[in-house]
Parts: C-alpha cells; sequence; structure tokens
C-alpha cells in the first residue's frame, strides 16, 4: 500500500537523515530531507507529501513549532506528523500530542519500528 | 549510502557538535550562560546521543545520556550553574570527545565510571530541591485509568520500546495464522473501543487504528451504533460509534494498547466482557467559558464546522503542567552541506573566468574599446562572482580557537601550570584551506608557550607574577592579510641558552654576531631544541621547523617578538585566500611584473628634489616629511633597460611586515587587476623574492613580486655593500 508514500524528514542532524533516508527507502517509500522547521516549510509549500516525520530540537524553528505552522492552514491540518524524541514518557507523550503531533518515533529507531510507526498513521 | 558512509556523516557531526558544545561551555565559564547558550551545549550532546544510539555506541551512549541528563537539569534551571558545575561539564566534555575518537576506533573507550558518578551526583544534588520527573509525570493530565502494566514509562532508550514492538511483530504472523474462521469466537479476550474526537485531531485516522487491530488478529464482534443521533443534530467528528473485538489469547494486551499508543485517552479502550465501553464525548458547547484558551480559541469555535476547534480547547487546562517550548536556539544562519571538491572546482572555474575577462579586457582595448559600458559591467559582476566564491570558502577562525581551552586543560593536568586564556578575533574569517592547516601549527605554538615559555607557579610568583599565567590569543585583518598572534606573559627567550645551543650544535660559527631577533630566529632551525630535558609536550625539538614550514606553505610567515622576563609573541601573518588576489601590473624595463595590492600604500612620480641620494648607490625619497629607502625593481630582478633614476619613473610605496615602508621603482604602472595566483613551487620551484606567478590578459606570465622577501633582502643587501 505504501510504495509510494511520500515522506519529508526534518532534523538537524545529517547523521539521522541519512539513517531516517536509508531506512525508510529501503521499503520503498520516498523520501524528501529538510534540515529544520524553516527548511521544511520551505520545502512543503512546493512539495506535496503524506507523511512529516520531525526532530523536536532543531535551530530556527524546532519541530513543536513546524508543527504549530502546518496546522494552521487547512492544508496541513490533518497532514499526519511523526516526532522523533529520546524519551517516551507519557508527559513527553501528552506534551508531543499537546503540540499537534500525530505519533511519535522514540530514538534511537529501529528500522521496523520506525516503518511500523509511519504504516500507522499513513492514510 | 552505506552504513559506513551514514557512519562517516555521524563522526563529522560529532566533531562539528563537539566544537558547539565546547563554545557554549567556553561561554558559560566566561560568565555568558543565558538559555541559547546552555541549549547549544544540550544540543551538541543531544545529538551525538542520538547517532550513538542508532549506531550501537553502548559506552558513548550510556555516557551522553549521564551527561545530558545533567545538561538537561541545567536547562530546566533545576541545577545552578556555578564554577565547578561548568568545569565539570568541561571535563566531562572531554571525556565525550575521547568516547567519539574511540567509537571511531581512535583510542581506548575512556574508563568514565568516576566521571558518571560525579555528574550522576551534580544531579542528586538538586534532585530534593526540584524533584522532577516523577511527579511531574503523575501530574500529567491525561492518566490512563487502566493503564498500569503496558505504558509503563520506557527508559530513554526504548528498548522496552524495542522489545514492544518485537512482540507485535511477533504477533502480526501469529494473527495471520489465527486469523481464520476456525478459532472460536467465544475463546479470547475481549476490547471496547470508542475513538472519541480528538482521535482525529492532528491527523490521526481511527480507522487505520481498527485495520491494524484486525491485523493483529482482533475480530470486531459488535458495533455499537446507539448513540448517533437524529442526522439534524449529528456532529460530523463527534465519535458516536464504538466497536467490540475479541483477540485470541495469544495477542498480548500490550501489543493491542500500543495500536491506540498514539491517540492515548482520545481513543476509550476498556478490556475485558464485563468493562463498559467508554461513553461518547459530546461536542464541548459552542463558546466553552470555562476553558482558558487564547481569545482567539473562541471566534473559531463558534464555527462550529471547524474540526479541531472544540479539542483545542481541551487540553488547555494542562497547559500550565507542561513546561514552555525550549526558546529558538541561536541561529547560526541557514546553511547547506557542499562537498569540497564540488568548491573547489567553482573556485578554479572563477580564476579562469577571471583570467578570461582580463584577456577579453585585453583584446577590446586593442580594438579601442575600452570604455565599454558592457565590459565595465562584466568586471564589477565577476569581481562580485569571485568575493562571493570565496566567501564561501571563508570561515571564523573561531573553529581553530575553540579547541584551545582543551589543549591549555591538558597541558595543565601534566604540567601543573594553570593558564588563563584571553581570545579576541574569533570571528575573523579566513580560507577553509588556510583554517585547516593553521591547527597543527597553532597548537604546537600553544604547547610550546605554555611548556617553555610560562614559568611554574613558584617562580612566577618569585618574579612578582601573578601564579596563573596568561596565554592571549588573537586574529585580525591586515590590509589583506590576517594576523594572528600567540602571546605569553612567561619568561621569555633565553638568547644565551639559545645561541650555545646554536653553537654546540654547529648551527653557527662560535664567533657569530647575531642581532636578538636573529637569535630568537634560531629557535625555528632544523633540529633545535632547548628544553632541558626533553618533554612529553612540545615534543623533541623537531617541531618549531615544521611549524614555520606549516606556515610558509600557507604563503605565511613567523615572526618572533620576545622580552626576556615578560613573555614572547609569536605573530604569524596569512594571505586570507590562496587562490586570488589584487595586484598591480608594472613594467620594469623587458619585464612585467605584478605587486600584491595588498602590500601598496601609494605610487607617486617624484620631483627631482625629492629623491636624495645615499652614497653611490642608496636613495631616499621624502615622502611628506618620512624619508623611505628606494628599492630599484630592476637591480633585484636583473630586468634589462630599464629606468635607472627615480625621477623618471614611477615610485610604488609598499608596506613591508619585516623592513617598514621602502619605495619599489619601477618604469610605469600599466592596471590594476585581480590576478589568479599560480604557485611557482609546483610549476618550477621556489624562488626567493617571487611569490608566484599568473597569466596576463596578453596570455603572457608575470612573476608576482614578494615584496616583503624582496625589499628585506635588497635593503640589507644594500647595507652589506654600504659597509664594504
Amino acid at each position: 500500500m505504501s510504495n509510494n508514500t511520500r515522506i519529508l524528514t526534518v532534523d538537524d542532524s545529517p547523521s539521522m537523515r541519512a539513517l531516517l533516508n536509508h531506512a525508510l527507502t529501503s521499503q520503498g517509500f520516498d523520501v524528501s530531507q529538510a534540515e529544520d522547521g524553516i527548511a521544511a516549510l520551505d520545502w512543503l509549500a512546493l512539495n506535496e507529501v503524506d507523511v512529516v516525520i520531525t526532530d523536536i530540537n532543531m535551530p530556527r524553528l524546532d519541530g513543536f513549532g513546524l508543527i504549530e505552522r502546518l496546522r494552521e492552514g487547512s492544508r496541513h491540518r490533518d497532514r499526519p506528523i511523526l516526532v522523533l524524541t529520546t524519551e517516551s514518557s507519557e508527559e513527553k507523550k501528552a506534551r508531543a500530542r499537546e503540540a499537534g503531533a500525530t505519533g511519535w518515533i522514540v530514538k534511537p529507531f529501529d528500522p521496523q519500528k520506525l516503518v511500523a510507526a509511519v504504516r500507522r498513521v499513513a492514510h | 549510502m552505506n552504513a559506513e558512509e551514514i557512519q562517516a556523516i555521524f563522526f563529522a557531526e560529532c566533531e562539528e557538535s563537539l566544537a558547539a558544545a565546547e563554545a557554549g561551555l567556553a561561554a558559560c565559564k566566561a560568565g555568558t550562560h543565558d538559555a541559547d547558550t546552555v541549549n547549544a551545549v544540550f544540543r551538541g550532546v543531544h545529538s551525538i546521543k542520538g547517532g550513538a544510539g542508532a549506531f550501537g555506541y553502548v559506552a558513548l551512549q550510556a555516557f551522553t545520556h549521564t551527561f545530558e541528563t545533567l545538561l538537561s537539569d541545567v536547562r530546566d534551571e533545576t541545577v545552578a550553574i556555578t564554577e565547578p558545575l561548568v568545569d565539570l561539564l568541561l571535563r566531562a566534555l572531554d571525556t565525550l570527545s575521547d568516547h567519539v575518537a574511540a567509537a571511531r576506533g581512535l583510542g581506548e573507550t575512556p574508563d568514565d565510571a568516576a566521571l558518571q558518578a560525579e555528574l550522576t551526583a551534580a544531579m542528586a544534588a538538586n534532585a530534593g530541591a526540584a524533584p522532577a520527573a516523577a511527579p511531574a509525570a503523575a501530574a500529567a493530565p491525561e492518566p490512563q485509568p487502566t493503564a498500569t502494566s503496558s505504558a509503563s514509562d520506557d527508559d530513554d532508550f526504548g528498548i522496552d520500546f524495542d522489545s514492544m514492538m518485537d512482540s507485535i511483530a511477533g504477533e502480526l504472523t501469529g494473527g495471520d495464522a489465527a486469523s481464520d474462521d476456525d478459532k472460536p469466537v467465544s475463546k479470547g479476550w475481549v476490547l471496547k473501543v470508542r475513538p472519541h474526537t480528538g482521535a482525529m485531531r492532528n491527523g490521526s485516522e481511527p480507522l487505520l487504528m481498527l485495520r491494524e487491530v484486525l491485523e493483529l488478529g482482533g475480530r470486531c464482534v459488535e458495533c455499537d451504533v446507539g448513540q448517533v443521533p437524529p442526522l439534524d443534530t449529528l456532529d460530523p467528528v463527534t465519535g458516536y460509534l464504538g466497536w467490540t473485538f475479541v483477540f485470541p489469547d495469544d495477542v498480548s494486551e500490550a501489543s493491542v494498547r500500543d495500536v491506540f499508543d498514539f491517540v492515548g485517552d482520545d481513543c476509550g479502550l476498556s478490556f475485558g466482557e464485563d468493562a463498559p465501553m467508554a461513553d461518547v464525548r459530546l461536542p464541548a458547547p459552542a463558546t466553552p467559558a470555562s476553558a482558558p484558551a487564547a481569545p482567539a480559541a473562541a471566534p473559531i469555535a463558534s464555527t462550529s464546522t471547524s474540526a479541531p476547534a472544540p479539542t483545542e480547547a481541551a487540553p488547555a487546562p494542562s497547559g500550565g503542567a507542561a513546561p514552555p517550548a525550549p526558546p529558538a536556539p541561536p541561529v547560526p544562519g541557514q546553511s547547506i552541506r557542499i562537498e569540497l571538491g564540488k568548491l573547489d572546482k567553482l573556485i578554479d572555474a572563477v580564476g579562469e573566468l577571471v583570467i578570461a575577462q582580463a584577456m577579453m579586457a585585453q583584446r577590446l582595448a586593442g580594438d579601442g574599446l575600452a570604455v565599454t559600458e558592457e565590459l565595465a559591467m562584466l568586471e564589477g559582476l565577476t569581481r562580485d562572482i569571485q568575493e562571493s566564491a570565496m566567501a564561501i570558502r571563508a570561515q571564523p577562525i573561531g573553529s581553530v580557537f575553540s579547541r584551545v581551552p582543551r589543549i591549555l586543560r591538558e597541558l595543565t593536568a601534566s604540567t601543573g601550570k594553570h593558564v588563563r586564556l584571553d581570545v579576541s578575533g574569533e570571528s575573523t574569517e579566513l580560507d577553509k584551506t588556510v583554517i585547516e592547516r593553521l591547527g597543527e601549527p597553532l597548537t604546537h605554538l600553544i604547547r610550546n608557550a605554555v611548556d617553555h615559555g610560562i614559568e611554574s607557579a613558584e617562580e612566577r610568583l618569585a618574579a612578582g607574577k601573578s601564579a596563573e599565567g596568561t596565554l592571549t590569543l588573537s586574529a585580525e585583518h591586515r590590509s589583506g592579510r590576517i594576523l594572528i598572534r600567540i602571546a605569553d606573559d612567561g619568561r621569555g627567550i633565553n638568547r644565551e641558552r639559545v645561541l650555545q645551543k646554536a653553537i654546540e650544535k654547529g648551527l653557527v660559527a662560535p664567533d657569530a654576531q647575531l642581532s636578538k631577533e636573529e637569535i630568537d630566529l634560531l629557535i625555528f632551525a632544523p633540529g633545535f631544541s632547548t628544553a632541558q630535558q626533553i618533554s612529553n609536550i612540545s615534543g623533541r625539538g623537531v617541531g618549531m621547523d615544521v611549524v614555520r614550514q606549516n606556515v610558509k606553505d600557507l604563503g605565511g610567515r613567523i615572526t618572533i617578538e620576545s622580552e626576556p622576563g615578560s613573555g614572547t609573541t609569536f605573530t604569524l601573518t596569512l594571505p586570507l585566500t590562496l587562490a586570488i588576489s589584487d595586484g598591480m601590473v608594472v613594467n620594469v624595463g623587458d619585464q612585467t611584473l605584478v605587486v600584491p595590492l595588498a602590500n601598496v600604500v601609494e605610487s607617486l612620480r617624484p620631483a627631482p628634489n625629492e629623491v636624495q641620494g645615499l652614497g653611490s648607490r642608496r636613495a631616499m625619497i621624502n615622502v611628506r616629511g618620512r624619508f623611505i629607502p628606494v628599492v630599484p625593481l630592476h637591480e633585484a630582478v636583473g630586468a634589462l633597460g630599464a629606468v635607472e633614476k627615480a625621477q623618471d619613473g614611477v615610485l610604488i610605496v609598499v608596506e613591508t611586515e619585516g623592513a617598514g615602508r621602502a619605495a619599489l621603482l619601477v618604469d610605469a604602472i600599466c592596471d590594476q587587476r585581480q590576478v589568479v595566483i599560480k604557485s611557482l613551487d609546483t610549476h618550477y620551484r621556489s624562488v626567493e623574492g617571487v611569490a608566484g606567478a599568473t597569466i596576463l590578459g596578453d596570455g603572457r606570465v608575470a612573476l608576482i613580486v614578494d615584496v616583503d622577501g624582496l625589499v628585506s633582502r635588497s635593503l640589507s643587501g644594500m647595507s652589506l655593500a654600504e659597509a664594504a
């Protein structure tokens, strides 16, 4: 079902982007990359995407800020957005959910886990 | 891209993260510990941790975790920033750096047990004052009534989560096998699901979750439609439906809960046949008076078609419990990563463009079209492109300076000498290649300064100095070059001993009469070492000549100023870039030469009475009351048929590092333009007095004059000739 699911990964860490890219493309996803919230907004202004995966702590515009900006408009109001987090405490989850995230991926992730999370939210 | 390439990216990133953290901590140490600074440190360590986990560097990950936890306390201001704490963090950073090196296979994994304990103690010390995680979690706004077993807080490494996922994977296959009709429905356990409105916000789709439940092996036995209202009062975004599923016994409750992990209690779950289905949550009244939502929420809520509006208000009461979003960290400007090779290609092409432009200008000038507007435009653009291309390669020297504190800490540990560091001009920019090749000589000079220059505390006190030594590092732009100073306030160079040693080693004749400066320069002689006992810090005397060679290779020079008893200053003078510079094209007899514009102060055509003869061969020119020696360029380069008398030619006043100002006598100035520097070393060999060569507009090759070298050689030659 997901062979052409388009994913935008947003992370300021090149190695994390590379890892995400590797894990997702090997499963047949279409992956694009942005290095922070602003770059993601720029990219999204011109491109279509099915799922956004974003880190939280990033320069310029962090993940929560990005989600807030995306949810403001109707175009991405119902877009599945997963946040990358290093903690999975209930507090953090509530926080992510409150910020508008659809779900989360706990770092470090294994590829299987990542793909399962994406499939869970991909329309 | 394979795993190794990703790993290489990770390690490059580690270096950046370490440097950023180091810079942040240095700022903390200097008294700047605002949120941005602390967050920068946190982010550096955090980013290393993320990758360490992904690549399975267990020791690195464990250490970064402890480190990060303490930093997170610092960031949240539950741990106060004190001097000892910053010192502890700095030590932790050093160890982290060693961990990274070990992960790279460049050393042993450091034994960090004691340090970990210290870091943990720093957290624990404040745990009583501000109980951080546990109570906050308990106060979390949406406690799930039945969530006791599975929703346990995963530890930060996500290991529990992993095993959960594994179990899902297991269940998935088990579920497939069990999904056939031969399983009696009555067997197994029951789940009742009712997605509330909230399960549809944030892009969640309850249908996908229900599908996943089916994939796990659940069978839908009942759909509760009893709550669906008449059509005219139906709210399309309210969850009126509830489903009852039956699972085979071999499907774990945890794996099913996990499906609904993302929606939390926005989805009512009841386990067990007797448990009641969660009630329908009816939409909130149009204007929820109780919700202290932002004013903007009210108008949205009143337009009832807007889906997320009612739920937007719901989490608001919990807003107080959640920490505010971390402030945006300092913005170093948007950046992209470019492979260096591509950049070099661009720079090369720009170099060729500059030459081509010059050639075209020359051709047009030959056809009487020199004053072409388009040509001027092209020239301006070419210059813009060149400057932009150069700026791409420029980096602040701070990246080199930021390594110094660590070097000093290590030196303090091994020598017992305490050294304070003063740094200025970190933001001075210069070419990346220069920066990269600067690290080694700089490190060596610093080690040398601490090891040989700065005295022990006792010695310093006896000499009436403060016990702590001071090392000053500075960088600045000076007439198209960059000046880097490394100054210590130590004992200065012991010239007597240097000279004695040089004589012993046969580097100078026993009866040689050397000036102070010449003696100082002896320390750069190959094979020279004055350390009474060879220390393991500044090497075995193979260093200083290598330092000088490194600097020379960069097109720079190094000078020493030393005052016995009060310290030594090394000054490195380096070019900003290695590729292109501005030059003045001059004619000298049958030769065309290029004088780097960086050296040129002014040019003038002297009146006969302004030039004064000094002896038979030497002349001085009076420039506004100041006498400057005239250096006939034709003599220095052996050009034929050149102007001999200053008043017949043009004098170019140049500034030199070593010999002050001098006036170069040339026949005429032809042009002033950008020249692409081609090294003579690579194409021919190094020639004294010549900095390199370039290709002129007409395709001829012209030598670029090394003004410093040529002037000092020429002037000293004169003084010898005079003495004779």
